[in-house]
Parts: C-alpha cells; structure tokens; sequence
C-alpha cells in the first residue's frame, strides 16, 4: 500500500452554499466557518501501481447543518479493477453525517496487474443529500511500481564501528530518517552476538524505548548501547541493527571490536586473606595469582606494604606473563618484627603488571613468643622446689 | 633425722575442718555479707550501664565485670580491693590463734606432722576463698542473664574462668602473707596489723610510692627521650613489686580481649595493627602469664617462709 504524493491539494467547494442565512445565536468565532456540506480529498490527483492496493480518504464534511445522509456512488471506475468503499470497517454506500462534524469514509481501488502503465483514468465520486449532489472528480495515473518508491527509511550511523574492553558499554548512535510519506511509530531491533545486552534510548534521553516515532520527511537519532558479556573474549564482533514499522525496514552494519582486558586477582592460602604467624618467626604462606580477564597479563610484579619491622618475600618477585584462565603459584613468606604485639595486623599485598593493579589486605594474627612463659613456668618451679626443700629439711617427726 | 610416713598425712582433714570452721565463723559471715553487698551493687551498676551504653560486643559478659558506675567501682577493680581484706581475715590468726587459745599442743597431739597444720590452713583458706569466688562469678553471672537476656558466649566463660584462677592465686598471696604473719607474730591484733598495713601500703600507697622511687633511680634529662622510656620502665618494674598492679593488668588483660599489652607501646608496634580486634585467649594468657605466674611464686615464696618459722617453733608453750 503506497500513499501517492502528488501534492495537489483542492478543496473541492460544493456546489451550492444552500441556505446562506447566518444564524444570530452563533458565535463570531464561529463564524469564520461557511455553512454548508462538503466532499473532500487530500490528494485528488496520484499515481497508483498496477495489482497495488491503493486506499483513498475522503472525508465527508457537515458545517452548521442538520443531519444529513449522503448517498455515495463511485462512477467511472475502469473494468476490471477491484474497488470497495469502506467506512469502519465495512462496505458502505451511505453515510449520515451529525451537524458539525466529519465523516471518513475510503475507497480502496486495485488495479489489475495488467493494466496499462502511463494511462490516465478519472473516477468521480458521488455524494446525494436531500437536494443537491456532491461530486468529486478523481484523476489517476498508472505508473509502474519502481517509479513510485522513492519512500523508505534511511540509517545513519555516526559511528559505525567502535572499540573498547569487554567491561565497556558501547553506545552507537544512528540517525533513522523517515523519508515516507506518512508518520509512524517504528520498532527498533538489534542483532547481536549471544550474551549481548542491548538497549535503546532516543537521542540524549534516558527513558528505554523499544520503538520511536518519527514524523514524515523528519529525523531522529536513536541510541543504541550494547553491553558486551563480561566474559567476552577479543575480536570483532557484528551488530545488526534495523528499524521497521510502517511496511518499511531498513538496517544497518555496525561492528563491536572488543580489545582483551587481564584481570588479575590475588587469591590467599585456603582462599582466605588471614594467617597466623609468631613474631620474629618467619611463616610461609602460598598465595595464588588468577588471570580472569580475556587477555595475558605480562610482568606482575608482587610488592607489600608491611608495618615498620616487617619482611614480606615473594618467591618469584615477578611473574614474566599469565595466560588467560591460568594461575600461578607464589610463596609470600612473612617475618613479623620482633617487637610486633600479639593480635592482628594487616599486610597489604600488591600485584602491578602491565596493565593490571591488584591489591589485597592480608590479616596475620600474631603470637608472641611463648619464652616469657616458660621463664614464668621456671620461677613457679624455683619456688617449689624451694618450698620442697623447706619440708625435707625442717620437716619433723 | 629422716621421718617415717608422708608429711602429709590429716592434710585434708585438717584442711577441711578449718573450712568448715570459716565458713560457719561470724567473721566469714560478716565480711562475705559485705563483699556480696558490693559485688551486687556493682554489678547492678554495670548492668545498668552497659544497657544504657553498649550496643553490640562480643564479649558483653566480661564487660559485667569491668564497665563501673560511678559512684561504684567496677567488680573487678573492687575484687581486687577487698579480696586481700578477705584473705587477711581468714589467715591473720591462723597459728597464733592457737596458741591463744591453747590448742596448738591440743591439735598437735593427734596423729598428724606439723606440716599439714600450716598445709591444712592455708589450703582450707583458699578453698574457702575459691567457693566464695566462683558463686560471686555464679551469682553475678546470673544476673547478667537475667538483665541483659543472653547466655554468656563460650569465649566469655573460659576467660572468666581464668581470671578467676588468677583472682584465686592473687587471694593466695595475701592469704600466704597473713598466716606468715600469724607464724612470726605472736600478738593475734600485732599479725593483723601488719597484714593490714602491707595492704594498705600496696593498694593505697603504692601508685605513689613507684614513681617516687623510679624518679630516683632513672632520673629524666629533657635532652634524651631515652630517659623518659627508662624511668617508665623502672616505674613499672616498681610498681610491679605490689600483687595489687600485678592483679590489675591480668584483669585488664584477660577481661578486656581487645587489650594487647602491659607495657609502653611503640607507635612502629601498632603500625598497620587491627586496633579493636579481639586476641584469642591462649594470646592474652600468654600476655599475662609472667604475672600469674608472679603471683603463684609469691604465694609459695611467702608460704616457704611461714613454713619454715612455723617448723622452727616452740610448739609447747
């Protein structure tokens, strides 16, 4: 179904202005109005495609009268086209028409499919009221179908191809002109790799929308954001991304190029970030380097923040490259100061490679030595055995 | 000179007799009815207290015996006064009471050494003064169910089962110096008398007394921060002479899991530490263990010397 675009554009006036009397109660405002009844068209010259479906509005129009019924005739149609006048639905011949108001009514032509292309037809519709008889004269060419598809929708993408790390929302953004001739409410669809998330947005807004409205001949810019699964791995990726509504389409290629990211995480003895350790007493502890990210982290070097009188060694200090997926084992061996108090103290541990920074806070509880207990256990000892001796030598009988 | 059989033959009859004498003496009734008196108070305080103040702890049940109300002090720190008073009352008379009243030779006549007299009293003392401490435990504990409504956590009734095995060898000390007093003085008010003025001396006097003398040993010179450290260490050393300072950083220890050390901390030594962070209590008893074990070696030290004049006496008098 095309909308034909020639743009004549003649009121047809009917015939007579019957009863020119003004009448005194209304309005000035309204009075701008002429009184009369009329049978009108937007375009009453156009082109139209053989073996096409094309649908014709005409509007019946009732100013300042009483009602009146309007017996509706199609004359001149040529043999052999399909032709049906609908109102709401249904074939109608008559239409009644309240005071001050509009009635559509639509005459549906097809052509057949071999009718002749170039030729000129004039139909005339006919409209009888009470006294008087409405005609609208159509004229219609017969124009073959290439001639008359200039309409469609247009993309444009601004950016067609965008780069970024699997963790990065992408967002395109592609203006949709709507060069047909009638306004619509056109759907948005993307298609994108598995695990994609998509969302539309209308130019700057926030709102989610799923369908825009763009007017005829007008121009709206359309956001789509993507968001790559976080465990996309690098490449270049396809994004297929269409609009349709109206009896058009149109699409557009657009191309993701996902960059790899390392990740890397530290991971503690047992996966847990605390240990014991005696003070002045070297412990060690066998942490884990994990790549989660979707490329290979190369030089991490292990560094750590211990409190002043602390030692922290790696074993190996560096780590030359971590594949994805992969891990790697160090030996992170920690000496407590000397002077360190019982309790818990915190050691962070760094892992900075080439692009990674990863740091964790390991808890170590610390014990004192327990010499000083053995020294108490001694003195205790002394004691007694003082107090032992006391009996053997004073004891009596 | 060797003896025939074990000197410690009667030792639990002994022991025994004279718990049961102390526990249906006036003078047990009396001064227990004050200590209970007290414990309740200030137990009731705290209660108020920590209902009013603390939110959330994982120890509440140790903060019965810490947090004071003014104008009580806390359990711990009044424990820690009056529990001498209670040792001194049990053993002031213990050997010349006899003699006052003329049943030494009496006692000494049955089947028993020496020995286990001086043995029977002091560890029917202790065994007095440890059934007086666990129910005051008891009791306050009960009562901290019944105001704060929760059960005790386990972590609080192992630590406040040491510290009061602690509190039991500290009540041993000033049992130990009563009955040696009671050994070497003859007058029963003379002993007494003395038991209290060294009581007084360490509770009361003390604080004052240790860094008077560590400003004389360890003078400070402006010019060397050293000296400051060193004088705070003589301070404490001193101070640590009086079972009072001793019994008081055991408590601080063992009721407080949060608390990390006795002495002077270094601002190196708490770099990066977690401040707040409870210590298991195998730590804080290692913490506290030289002075438990002070304690423990003072009781022997002053029973050896009660033991030693006791079997050197003239018992027929």
């Amino acid at each position: 179904m095309k909308t034909v675009s020639s743009t004549i554009c003649a009121a047809l006036f009917a015939a007579c202005f019957a009863l020119v009397a003004p009448v005194a109660a209304q309005d000035s405002a309204q009075t701008t109005e002429p009184e009369g009844f009329w049978l009108t068209t937007s375009y009453p010259e156009f082109t139209i495609e053989p073996g096409e479906k094309e649908t014709v509005s005409l509007t019946l129009r009732n100013a300042n009268l009483p009602p009146q019924r309007a017996s509706l005739e199609v004359i001149g149609v040529p043999e052999g086209w399909d032709w049906a006048l609908k109102g709401g639905g249904n074939a109608v011949t008559a239409a009644i028409v309240p005071p001050d108001s509009t009635e559509r009514v639509t005459l549906e032509l097809t052509p057949p499919e071999d009718a002749a292309v170039g030729s000129e037809h004039n139909i005339e519709i006919q409209a009888r009221i009470e006294r008087q008889t409405l005609t609208l004269p159509l004229t219609l060419r017969l124009a073959a179908s290439d001639e008359a598809t200039a309409a469609g929708l247009t993309l444009e993408p601004e950016l067609p191809a965008l780069s970024g790390t699997a963790r990065s929302t992408f967002s395109f953004k592609i203006k949709v002109t709507n060069e047909g001739e009638e306004d619509g409410v056109f759907n948005l669809a993307a298609e994108v790799p598995r695990g994609f998330r998509t969302r539309f947005k209308k130019g700057f807004g926030s709102e989610e929308i799923t369908g825009v409205p763009i007017a005829a001949g007008a121009t709206e810019t359309v956001t789509m954001e993507v968001v790559p699964s976080p465990a996309t791995q690098a490449g270049r990726y396809p994004i297929g991304f269409e609009v349709a509504g109206n009896g058009e389409s149109g699409t557009t290629e657009l191309s993701l190029d996902v960059t790899g990211e390392p990740e890397v995480r530290i991971v503690g003895p047992q996966e847990r970030l605390s240990g014991n350790a005696v003070a002045g007493k070297t412990e060690e502890f066998l942490f884990t380097l994990v790549n989660t990210g979707s490329a290979p982290a190369a030089d991490i070097e292990l560094a750590a923040t211990p409190p002043s009188g602390w030692s922290v060694e790696f074993e190996p200090e560096n780590v030359t490259e971590l594949a994805p997926n992969s891990t790697d084992e160090v030996s992170v061996r920690i000496t407590p100061s000397e002077n360190a108090i019982a309790g818990d103290y915190m050691v962070a541990i760094r892992a900075t490679g080439e692009p990674v920074s990863e740091n964790v806070q390991f808890r170590v509880t610390v014990s004192t030595s327990t010499w000083w207990g053995v020294v108490g256990l001694g003195v205790i000892a002394v004691a007694a055995i003082i107090l032992v001796l006391a009996v053997m030598r004073y004891g009596r009988r | 000179m060797q003896r025939e059989g074990s000197p410690f033959t009667g030792l639990s009859t002994v022991a025994f007799k004279e718990a049961a004498d102390h526990m249906t003496g006036a003078r047990m009734h009396l001064i227990m009815l004050l200590v209970l008196l007290t414990a309740i108070g200030s137990v009731y305080g705290a209660i108020d207290r920590i209902r009013d103040v603390v939110s959330e702890d994982a120890f509440l049940f140790l903060k019965l015996f810490t947090v004071a109300r003014e104008p009580l002090p806390s359990f711990a720190s009044f424990l820690g006064f009056l529990l001498p008073l209670v040792a001194i009352a049990l053993g002031f008379d213990a050997i010349n009471g006899e003699y006052n009243r003329r049943t030494m030779s009496r006692l000494l006549a049955q089947p028993i050494f020496r020995d286990a007299v001086l043995f029977g009293k002091f560890l029917g003392g202790l065994l007095v003064i440890g059934i007086a401490l666990l129910t005051l435990w008891l009791l306050t504990t009960g009562l901290g169910i019944i105001f704060l409504g929760l059960p005790p956590s386990g972590g609080d009734i192992v630590r406040g089962l040491c510290w009061l095995v602690a509190t039991l060898a500290y009540a041993g000390v000033w049992l130990a110096l009563a009955i040696a007093f009671s050994t070497v003085i003859r007058s029963p008010a003379t002993s007494a008398l003395a038991a209290l003025s060294v009581w007084l001396v360490f509770s009361m006097f003390w604080s004052m007394i240790s860094p008077l003398v560590a400003g004389m040993v360890a003078p400070i010179d402006p010019l060397d921060p050293v000296t400051v450290l060193n004088q705070f260490e003589w301070q404490q050393a001193i101070a640590r002479i009086s079972p009072q300072t001793l019994y008081g950083e055991i408590t601080g220890l063992l009721l407080d899991p949060s608390a990390r050390s006795t002495g002077p901390l270094f601002g190196f030594q708490l770099q990066g530490a977690v401040i707040g962070a409870p210590l298991p209590t195998m730590q804080s008893l290692v913490l506290v263990w030289p002075q438990i074990s002070g304690l423990i070696a003072a009781t022997l030290f002053m029973f050896t010397t009660a033991y030693v004049v006791f079997q050197r006496q003239e018992v027929r008098a």
